[in-house]
């Protein structure tokens, strides 16, 4: 019967319901959608940088993470990267030189990263050639074929089959220079990539570093739900020597983006809901402030005063279960909506591309953030009902049956 | 037997600014199966003595008992339970629940003493019939009549098998007709079944047909009259 009467009163004054219905699903939407926006330019960044920079394991020389000495390559690479490659969960692993040095143009000069790559495994981990945005995947030219970033291009006043001079030191230590042709300029939201690395193939660097057939780093890239500590564990019953991480230790400061999201995420749904918190307030408030005289009848007929809260609670929770799933599935609809065309955001694309963000934002939300946003609506309204429930009962049912 | 006893009883508002004495040193005892009428010009006191006696509000001083029990010194939350199990309340207003229907109004005090559906609805159909409107069982209270609304609330006053029902003011806003249906039914429930009603009224009709008759003025019991019929 409290139920009964719960659901019937949410109809009473049905314009003051739709309202109160109205507020939530307007909450409810711009908290799912704010926070699928959010997690659009997240998710890019992080999947963006794993996808076509970090990838999710890397293997080193452990004295190589400390100062990119080229002499601490690591040992048999070859065997190794076949050990991660054979590891459940794995699905491609691609094997590189890294050297810090001077690249040249006729114009300019700049400091880069050179990454000595075996391009055939490199498509599969990093999907260089998927960056492309002028010339080839190392295609064009015979000799020492090059690729760049559009931002160093750009800075070099170099285009495709422009020739660059790359400097750095041998293993010797001394310094020594290849010539190498342009053949691709890549173009990603990721500023190392775009500004301060130069893409050659293995082969070419590794002769001119006088290293051999060795390699500085082992990427592999893992199937979307495996944790990578599970692959990193089984590595390293093969291998203890070597420096095994994922991209949260390679790249802390996507980590902390991470955790800063998810706490953006409570932020934002704390301060939708704090308002939603006050028009509950304000509405239920009005209901029992309207109905005082027939609150003061109940009680003096014998219903006793946690039954009368438990009625204002529940018509308020009902007015959350009509309203909370439009809200979330109004808010999905715009998600996904989004999600599959994209938002454009080139207008603001310099400002994004600087810190690192795609200009084009595809909004998404893991299903479980629904379910928060669910539970944080739910806690609301019994927030929300427990001021105007607290006034039912601390009416006097005298005083209250006698009020005009 | 006395079913009240109220003794010696005051009651004082505003106690601390300008004090108003709405009940002074009243002694009344009320028998089972008395159809006792409290009448007296407005303000005299009466609904303050039927709240006090109904146990909604607290008297300043004295002594309040019901069926051998004092409420005098009761919690607020064992006076909601003791009002749901002792006594029927009528009140000017008809103060019915909007959202349900005539029946489920009934059915309400049942529900809240936690009886079952089945006693519920038979006695709820019982008490309907009883009053003439077993045909307005599915209506809602604002589909039916002053005198019918009024009806429906001593229905739900008698739902719980109280030991007396406390009416304040019930044919105050009643045409004649609906005032001498009402009190039809209410006698004929004292005198067949033995149900106690004490009722607050200025209604002369009503003071007519009750059985005693407590003349309040000033906050004072001024007479008291058993009508010999």
């Amino acid at each position: 019967m409290l139920l009964k009467i719960a659901w019937r009163n949410v109809w009473r004054n049905k314009s003051r319901s739709f309202i109160v219905i109205s507020s939530i699903i307007v909450g409810v939407w711009a908290l799912v959608a704010g926070t699928g926006f959010m997690n659009g330019f997240m998710v890019s960044y992080i999947s963006d940088s794993i996808n076509h920079n970090t990838s999710n394991i890397q293997v080193h020389h452990p004295a190589f993470s400390e100062d990119k000495d080229i002499q601490f390559y690591i040992e048999n690479a070859d065997a190794k990267a076949q050990t991660l490659r054979n590891i459940p969960g794995v699905t491609a692993v691609t094997k590189r030189v890294l050297v810090n040095g001077m690249i040249a143009s006729a114009k300019k000069a700049s400091g880069v990263e050179i990454r000595g790559l075996d391009i055939a495994n490199e498509q599969q981990v990093t999907h260089l050639d998927s960056l492309l945005i002028d010339g080839a995947y190392f295609e064009g030219v015979k000799r020492n074929p090059v690729i760049i970033g559009a931002k160093l291009a750009e800075e070099l006043h170099v285009r495709i089959r422009s020739k660059i001079v790359l400097t750095f030191s041998d293993k010797e230590g001394d310094m020594v220079s290849g010539a190498f042709r342009v053949v691709g300029i890549i173009k990603t939201s990721a500023v190392n990539l775009n500004e301060g690395t130069a893409f050659v193939r293995d082969a070419d660097i590794q002769s001119l570093l006088g290293i051999g057939n060795n390699y500085h780093e082992l990427a592999a890239v893992t199937q979307t739900l495996i944790e990578e500590q599970v692959v990193i564990g089984k590595y390293k019953n093969s291998y203890t020597e070597d420096l095994i991480e994922d991209w949260k230790e390679i790249a802390p400061e996507l980590a902390y983006a991470s955790n800063m999201f998810s706490n953006m995420l409570y932020i934002l749904m704390g301060v939708i809901l704090t308002a939603l918190v006050f028009g509950i307030i304000n509405t239920m408030l009005m209901a029992v402030l309207e109905r005082i005289k027939e609150l003061g009848m109940l009680m003096a007929v014998g219903m006793n005063k946690s039954k009368v809260f438990f009625m204002i609670v529940i018509e308020t929770i009902f007015l959350g279960i009509i309203a909370t799933p439009i809200g979330l599935l109004c808010g999905y609809l715009n998600v996904r909506f989004y999600n599959e065309r994209g938002v454009d955001l080139s207008e603001y694309s310099k400002g994004l591309e600087a810190f690192g963000y795609s200009s084009d934002l595809f909004p998404y939300l893991e299903p479980s953030v629904y379910l928060t946003v669910a539970v944080g609506v739910f806690i609301t309204t019994i927030l929300g009902a427990a001021y105007p429930a607290y006034k039912a009962i601390s009416l006097k049912p005298v005083e209250a049956l006698h009020k005009i | 037997m006395s079913i009240i006893q109220a003794q010696n009883v005051k009651k004082t508002y505003n106690a601390d600014t300008i004090p108003v004495h709405a009940l002074n040193d009243v002694t009344l005892n009320v028998e089972e199966g008395e159809f006792t009428a409290i009448v007296g010009p407005s303000g005299c006191g009466k609904t303050t003595l039927l709240n006090i006696l109904g146990g909604l509000d607290d008297a300043t001083l004295g002594h309040v008992e019901i069926d051998g029990t004092s409420i005098t010194q009761m919690s607020d939350s064992d006076l909601i339970d003791f009002r749901l199990h002792h006594i029927g309340f009528v009140f000017q207003a008809y103060n019915l629940i909007p959202v349900l229907t005539t029946k489920e109004n009934v059915e309400f005090i049942m529900l809240l003493q936690k009886q079952d559906e089945k006693t519920r609805d038979a006695r709820g159909m019982e008490l309907l019939t009883e009053m003439g409107i077993a045909d307005k069982a599915d209506k809602r209270p604002s589909e039916l009549s002053g005198g019918q609304q009024q009806r429906v609330a001593v229905a739900r006053a008698l739902a719980s098998k109280p030991k007396f029902v406390l009416a304040d003011e019930p044919t105050a806003n009643l045409d004649s007709q609906s005032t001498k249906d009402l009190l039809d039914i209410m006698l004929r429930l004292n005198e067949e079944e033995g149900i106690t009603f004490v009722f607050s009224t200025h209604d002369q009709r009503v003071i007519d047909r009750a059985k005693r008759i407590v003349y309040l003025d000033d906050g004072k019991i001024v007479n008291d009259v058993t009508v010999k019929k």
